[in-house]
C-alpha cells in the first residue's frame, strides 16, 4: 500500500511544479487516497500496455473539460462545442471511459494550455475522483506529457509542431509558474542538492526539492546537464564556442569534438552525481521518491520519443541523462521497478549503436560501483515480471516487452562489466580452422525439393553482436570482470522460457530479425537452460541428416546409416572405436553429426542412450590414462593435459577432439578434468599466463611473484635467463630457449613481462601446438556448426562436458520419483539413509551404477531425473539400473542391512550391461 | 647444464661460505636438480650425529619451490617416518622465488634445532614432546645414536 500512496503524492508533487495554487494538505488526503489507488495498482502491472488506452481516455476527460480551444468546434464530445454539458470532473471522468470504449471522436487538437482548473480539481476533489481513479491519478502525468509533447502514439500535427521548441515554451510556462526564484531551468549542482536536502530536513518542507528534481528529471535538455564538471582553465576556448551555441541550444558544458573529452565522459561529473544522490539519501526517501519516479518516467518516455522520431538529442545529452537517471539510488518503492526502470529500458533499447556503446565505455570507466545496483535492480525487473505473469503459450516471455527490454539494456550493463574488468589483448587467437564444407550431394536435391523448414539450422555461423563488434570486445578476452557473469544469470527466467519456441525464434530472427529470442542474450541464462537450446539444435541437425538418409533410401542408392552406429568389442574398446571413428571422419565427416549409437559385441543392451554414456566413459577413462601416454597428469592441479612428447599421431588427437565434440553433441557428460585453458583454447582463445593460475598453480604464484618483485637487483636475484626447463613424461630435463640465445639473456626488470609471456606462450600454446591443433581440429568437425561457441563462455562449457561438481544428494532425493514406491515406503527411507551415509567415492559408483556416468549434469543433481521403481517383494536378486533412463530397479528388502549389502554389490561390480 | 644457471651459481655460492651445519653437498653432475648433504644439528638431542637430506629442485626452479627430505631416519615431531618435512619456508603458498636455497637449508636446521610442537607432523612426538620432555629427549637420542650417520670432522 505504500508504494500506492506515494505515487499519488507524487503526481500532487508534481503538480506543484507546474502551478502555483497547489495546497499541501497531503496527509488530510492520504487516507482516502491509499484506498482509492488500489485499483489503479492493480492496473500498474499491465501499465505499459494500458499507456495508449489511458492517454485516449485522458484526451477525452480534457476535451470533454475544457474543450479544444476551436470557437466553432462541431465534435459534440468537446467541451468546445458547447454541446456537451458542463461536467463535474468525476462525471467527466466517467463518461471518458465510455467514450473511450465508443471510440468517439477526438478532436485533432489538444486543449492548448494544461487548464488551470486541474490542479485545483484534482485536489479539491481529489475524494470523490478516485472512484474512477484512472484519469484522476493519470492527470498530473499526462499534463507533463503533452507540454512535453511525448504522448507518441497519439501525437498529432500540432502537437508536433509545439515540439520544435519545447525548451521555450518551458521556460515559459515554467516562469510562469514559478514563484521561486532559484530554479530557472538551471541544471541541478552537488551544492544545489545538498541545499535543497539541509532546506528539506530542517523544514521538513519537500517542495523545493520535489520541484527540483521533478523539473531536473523530466527535461532531458536539462538532466544532461546536471553535475556538470567543473570547467578547468585549460578549456580557454571553451566560453567562445559556448556562445555560439548558447544561441541554439546549450547542449553540454563540454566540447563534444574533442575526442577525450567524449570518452571520458562530457561534461558528466559521475563522481559528484553520485555524492548528491548520497546526500538525497538523508532525505526521507518518502518525501521525493514518488516525485522522482515519475519524473523519470517522463525523461524516459521524452527521451524515447527524441530517439525514436525526432533525434534532437546528441548522443552525449542521451548518454548523460542515462548515466544520471541509473545513478538514483534504490528508491525503495516498487513504483521504480513498475514504471520508472520499463520506462528507461524502453528508451534505452532505441539508443543508436554508438551511443549504446559510450554508455557501456562510460559505464565502465565512471561507475564501477553502480554496476552491481543497476544489474540488480534490472534483475529485480525481470524477476518481477516474471513471477506476477502468467506466460501462456500465447503470451510468451518473449512478447513480454518488459522483460525483453530489460534484458536489452542488461547487455550494455553486460559489456561495461567486461570493460569494467581486466581485458585481455585480443591478439591471442588460436589460428582458424576450417572445417570443409560437408555437404551430402542429395541434401542438396532434397533441399530443392522440399525447401527446409525455416528451421533448419542455417550453415552460415551465427552473426557477432553489433555492440560486441562497435566496442571491439570477445568474451573470451574478459579475464576478470567486474562482476562475476553468474550474477548475469537469471534463473527464474532460464526457468520460465519454454526453450523450444526460445530456440524458433532464435534460428528465425536470423532471417527476419523480428522475435525476440533469450538465446540471443545468453549471458542472461543459466547453461543448464542454454543447454537445452543447444539440445534442440543438435536434434534437429540429426533429424535432417535422417531425412537424407531416407531419400537415399527412396533413390535406391546406397543407403547410409541414419545413425552414427558403432560397434565395439569391450576389450578392445580404444582401438576398435579410433578405427571405426577414424574410418568415419575420412570417408564421411557428415556422419559425426548423426545420432550416436553404441553396440558393444555380444551384449544385448539397446542404446537409448545408456551404452553409448557407458561407452565414453570407458573410453575417457582409458584415454586419459597416463600410462596411454597421450596425455599427462599435472600433479598439483589434478589436470590432464597434452602431452607434449607424445609418440601418437596427430590422427589420435583428433579423434579425441571428435570423442570431446560428440559427448557434447549427444548430450552425455565425460569425466575429463581439463585445465579451464583446453576450453578457452578450443573457443579460440590462446592461453597466456592468467592461464597458468589453474593449469600450475605453484607455478604460476611463482612467475607472479618475479612480477611484482620490484628490486633493481632482479637480474641478481633470480639469475634466470630465457632459457628454461621442463620434464617430460620420463622425468627427463628438457632445456628449452624461448628467444634465440636464450641462454645469454637475463631476465631483468624491464624484459621479465616478456619473459613470463614467452614462458606462458611455450608451455601452454607453442609445445602443444600439433597435439592441440589435432584436437581441436577433431572437435570442430562435430561441433563447427552449432552454436556452443556463441551460446556458451568457455566456462559454461566446461560444465556442459564434464558436468557441475557438486554432489548434492539431498537435491537428488528431492528430485527422484518413485515407481511403486512413496518417498514414505521403508524401503526408500532405508535406502537415502544409507546413501546420505556413502562416502564420495561409493556415492560416485551409485551415480555411476544409476546413470552410467559418475559426473553431476548441468544445473545439479536435480536435473538427473533419477526414477526408483520397485522391482518385485524381497528376493535375492541385485539392486538392477537401465542407464538410458536413470532408472533403479530396487527388490522391496526386508531390511536395511540387506539392503545395504545388495546395494553395495551392485554398485561395486557394476561394469557390463547384461541381465544378472 | 647452463639452463639452471641460477642452481648452479646457488650451488657455488654455499659451497664457497662453507655453512657450518649444511656439509658434504653432493650433485650429480648429470642433474642438478637433485642435491644431497649432511644436515649437522647443535642443540641437543641431534647434535651426536649428523642427518641426510636431499633435495629436489623442480624443473621449474625457481618458479616453483624444492623439496626436501630426509634419507635419515630422525625422531622428530615435524619429520614424517618417509622422513618428509613441512617446512613453511618451501610451501606452495610462501614460495619466493628470491628465496635462496641456503635460507631454505637455514630454515630447515633452525627447524630440526628447535622442533615445532605446534604443527607436528607426527602427532604422538609431538605430544610426547609437550607432556614429557624427558622420555622423548631420551628417545631422539637413542634414536640419534642408532641411525644418524657420523658428524663430518674437519
Amino acid at each position: 500500500m505504500n508504494s500506492k500512496n506515494e505515487t499519488d503524492e507524487a503526481s500532487r508533487g508534481n503538480e506543484a511544479s507546474s502551478s502555483e495554487n497547489f495546497t499541501p494538505n497531503i496527509s488530510e488526503e492520504q487516507p482516502t487516497s491509499s484506498l482509492c489507488s488500489g485499483t489503479a495498482v492493480n492496473h500498474t502491472q499491465d501499465i505499459m500496455k494500458r499507456t495508449a488506452a489511458r492517454q485516449l481516455i485522458e484526451r477525452y476527460f480534457y476535451q470533454l473539460l475544457d474543450g479544444c480551444g476551436k470557437p466553432n468546434c462541431d465534435n459534440q464530445y468537446c467541451a468546445s462545442s458547447g454541446e456537451a454539458r458542463n461536467l463535474s470532473p468525476n462525471e467527466a471522468a466517467a463518461e471518458a471511459i465510455k467514450l473511450f470504449y465508443k471510440e468517439a471522436r477526438l478532436c485533432d487538437t489538444l486543449p492548448s494550455k494544461v487548464p488551470r482548473t486541474e490542479a485545483s480539481a484534482s485536489n479539491s476533489d481529489a475524494g470523490t475522483m478516485c472512484a474512477t481513479s484512472e484519469p484522476t491519478k493519470e492527470k498530473s502525468d499526462i499534463k507533463k506529457q503533452e507540454q512535453l509533447a511525448t504522448s507518441s502514439s497519439t501525437s498529432h500535427k500540432e502537437s508536433t509542431s509545439k515540439e520544435v521548441e519545447p525548451q521555450a515554451s518551458h521556460n515559459v510556462s515554467q516562469n510562469k509558474t514559478k514563484t521561486d526564484s532559484h530554479s530557472n531551468g538551471a541544471p541541478l549542482t552537488e551544492e544545489r542538492i545538498y541545499e535543497l536536502c539541509d532546506i528539506c530536513l530542517q523544514s521538513k518542507k519537500r517542495e523545493p526539492l520535489i520541484r527540483a528534481l521533478g523539473e531536473a528529471f523530466t527535461q532531458p535538455a536539462i538532466l544532461s546537464r546536471c553535475f556538470a564538471t567543473k570547467l578547468s582553465e585549460g578549456n580557454g576556448n571553451e566560453g567562445e564556442k559556448k556562445t555560439e551555441r548558447d544561441s541554439k541550444k546549450i547542449s553540454m558544458s563540454s566540447d563534444p569534438d574533442k575526442d577525450v573529452d567524449s570518452i571520458t565522459g562530457p561534461g558528466l561529473d559521475v563522481a559528484s552525481c553520485r555524492r548528491a544522490f548520497q546526500y538525497l539519501a538523508k532525505v526521507p526517501s518518502e518525501y521525493y521518491s514518488s516525485a522522482l519516479v515519475l519524473a523519470l518516467k517522463t525523461l524516459a518516455d521524452y527521451m524515447e520519443l527524441d530517439l525514436r522520431i525526432t533525434k534532437r538529442m546528441s548522443i552525449e545529452e542521451v548518454v548523460n541523462c542515462f548515466l544520471i537517471a541509473f545513478e538514483v539510488p534504490d528508491l525503495g518503492c516498487s513504483d521504480y521497478l513498475e514504471i520508472a526502470l520499463p520506462a528507461l529500458c524502453r528508451a534505452a533499447e532505441h539508443l543508436p549503436l554508438k551511443a549504446q556503446a559510450k554508455l557501456a565505455r562510460l559505464w565502465a570507466q565512471h561507475c564501477k560501483d553502480s554496476l552491481r545496483h543497476i544489474l540488480e535492480t534490472l534483475q529485480q525487473l525481470i524477476t518481477l515480471r516474471v513471477i506476477s505473469t502468467n506466460y501462456t503459450r500465447q503470451f510468451q516471455v518473449q512478447d513480454d516487452e518488459n522483460v525483453t527490454m530489460a534484458t536489452k539494456l542488461m547487455k550494455i550493463v553486460y559489456y561495461a562489466n567486461m570493460l569494467a574488468g581486466d581485458m585481455e589483448s585480443n591478439t591471442l587467437r588460436e589460428e582458424p580452422i576450417v572445417i570443409p564444407n560437408q555437404q551430402d550431394p542429395l541434401e542438396n536435391v532434397l533441399d530443392h525439393l522440399y525447401p527446409p523448414t525455416s528451421m533448419k539450422s542455417s550453415k552460415n555461423s551465427q552473426p557477432d553482436d553489433p555492440l560486441a563488434i562497435e566496442l571491439n570486445i570477445n568474451v573470451l578476452d574478459a579475464r576478470k570482470p567486474c562482476l562475476p557473469f553468474e550474477e548475469f544469470y537469471n534463473e527464474l527466467l532460464s526457468d520460465t522460457i519454454e526453450m523450444d519456441i526460445d530456440f524458433g525464434n532464435y534460428k528465425t530472427e536470423i532471417s527476419k530479425g523480428r522475435k525476440f529470442a533469450f538465446l540471443k542474450y545468453p549471458f542472461i541464462l543459466t547453461p543448464a537452460t542454454k543447454s537445452l537450446g543447444l539440445y534442440y539444435e543438435n536434434r534437429i541437425r540429426m533429424y535432417s541428416e535422417r531425412r537424407v538418409s531416407l531419400l537415399h533410401a527412396v533413390v535406391g542408392a546406397s543407403p547410409p546409416m541414419p545413425f552414427l552406429r558403432l560397434k565395439v568389442r569391450r576389450t578392445h574398446i580404444i582401438d576398435d572405436a579410433l578405427v571405426e571413428l577414424e574410418m568415419v571422419s575420412m570417408e564421411r565427416a557428415l556422419d559425426l553429426k548423426k545420432q550416436l549409437v553404441v553396440e558393444f559385441e555380444g551384449e544385448q543392451g539397446v542404446d537409448e542412450g545408456g551404452v553409448s554414456k557407458e561407452f565414453f566413459q570407458l573410453i575417457v577413462e582409458e584415454i586419459f590414462n597416463p600410462d596411454y601416454g597421450m596425455f599427462t597428469q599435472q600433479a598439483d592441479s589434478q589436470t590432464v593435459w597434452f602431452n607434449p612428447t607424445s609418440f601418437e599421431t596427430d590422427a589420435q588427437f583428433t579423434l579425441i577432439g571428435i570423442v570431446l565434440g560428440l559427448a557434447i553433441y549427444n548430450n552425455i557428460i565425460l569425466a575429463v578434468n581439463f585445465p579451464m585453458v583446453v576450453y578457452r583454447k578450443l573457443m579460440g582463445k590462446k592461453g597466456s599466463f592468467e592461464d597458468l593460475a589453474d593449469w600450475n598453480p605453484a607455478l604460476h604464484s611463482g612467475l607472479k611473484d618475479m612480477l611484482e618483485y620490484t628490486g633493481s637487483d632482479l637480474e641478481e636475484v633470480y639469475y634466470q635467463t630465457f632459457r628454461i626447463c621442463y620434464q617430460d613424461v620420463f622425468g627427463n630435463n628438457i632445456f628449452h630457449d624461448l628467444k634465440e640465445d636464450g641462454d645469454n639473456i637475463f631476465v631483468t626488470q624491464e624484459n621479465k613481462k616478456e619473459f613470463v609471456d614467452l614462458y606462458a606462450d611455450f608451455l601452454l600454446n607453442s609445445s602443444v601446438e600439433t597435439q592441440f591443433r589435432a584436437f581441436r581440429r577433431g572437435f570442430l568437425m562435430v561441433t563447427d556448426e552449432s552454436p556452443l561457441a556463441a551460446l556458451f563462455r568457455p566456462e559454461e562449457v566446461e560444465t556442459l562436458v564434464c558436468g557441475s561438481k557438486n554432489f548434492d544428494f539431498n537435491e537428488l532425493e528431492k528430485s527422484t520419483e518413485y515407481d511403486g514406491y512413496t518417498a514414505d515406503s521403508q524401503t526408500i527411507k532405508d535406502f537415502w539413509s544409507i546413501v546420505h551415509s556413502l562416502d564420495l567415492d561409493d556415492k560416485r559408483k551409485l551415480l555411476q551404477f544409476t546413470t552410467g556416468s559418475d559426473r553431476v549434469p548441468v544445473g545439479g543433481l536435480s536435473h538427473l531425473k533419477l526414477v526408483i521403481a520397485r522391482h518385485g517383494p524381497d528376493c535375492d536378486r541385485l539392486p538392477t539400473a537401465h542407464t538410458c533412463f536413470n532408472v533403479l530397479l530396487l527388490p522391496e528388502y526386508d531390511t536395511r542391512e540387506k539392503l545395504r549389502d545388495r546395494l553395495m554389490k551392485a554398485i561395486s561390480y557394476s561394469k557390463g550391461f547384461g541381465m544378472l | 647444464m647452463a639452463a639452471t644457471r641460477r642452481l648452479q651459481k646457488e650451488l657455488n655460492d654455499i659451497r664457497q661460505s662453507g655453512l657450518k651445519s649444511f656439509r658434504d653437498i653432493q650433485v650429480d653432475e648429470s642433474n642438478i636438480l637433485t642435491w644431497q648433504g649432511l644436515i649437522v644439528p647443535d642443540n641437543p638431542p641431534y647434535n651426536k650425529g649428523a642427518f641426510r637430506i636431499e633435495i629436489n629442485f623442480p624443473a621449474e626452479y625457481p618458479f616453483k619451490p624444492p623439496k626436501i627430505s630426509f634419507k635419515t631416519k630422525i625422531y622428530h615431531p615435524n619429520i614424517d617416518e618417509k622422513g618428509q618435512v613441512c617446512l613453511p619456508i618451501i610451501s606452495a603458498e610462501n614460495w619466493k622465488p628470491a628465496t635462496k636455497t641456503d635460507q631454505v637449508i637455514q630454515a630447515l636446521v633452525a627447524l630440526v634445532n628447535d622442533p615445532e610442537p605446534e604443527h607436528p607432523l607426527r602427532a604422538e612426538l609431538a605430544e610426547e614432546f609437550l607432556k614429557d620432555r624427558k622420555k622423548f629427549t631420551k628417545n631422539a637420542e637413542e634414536f640419534t645414536k642408532k641411525y644418524s650417520e657420523k658428524r663430518p670432522t674437519d
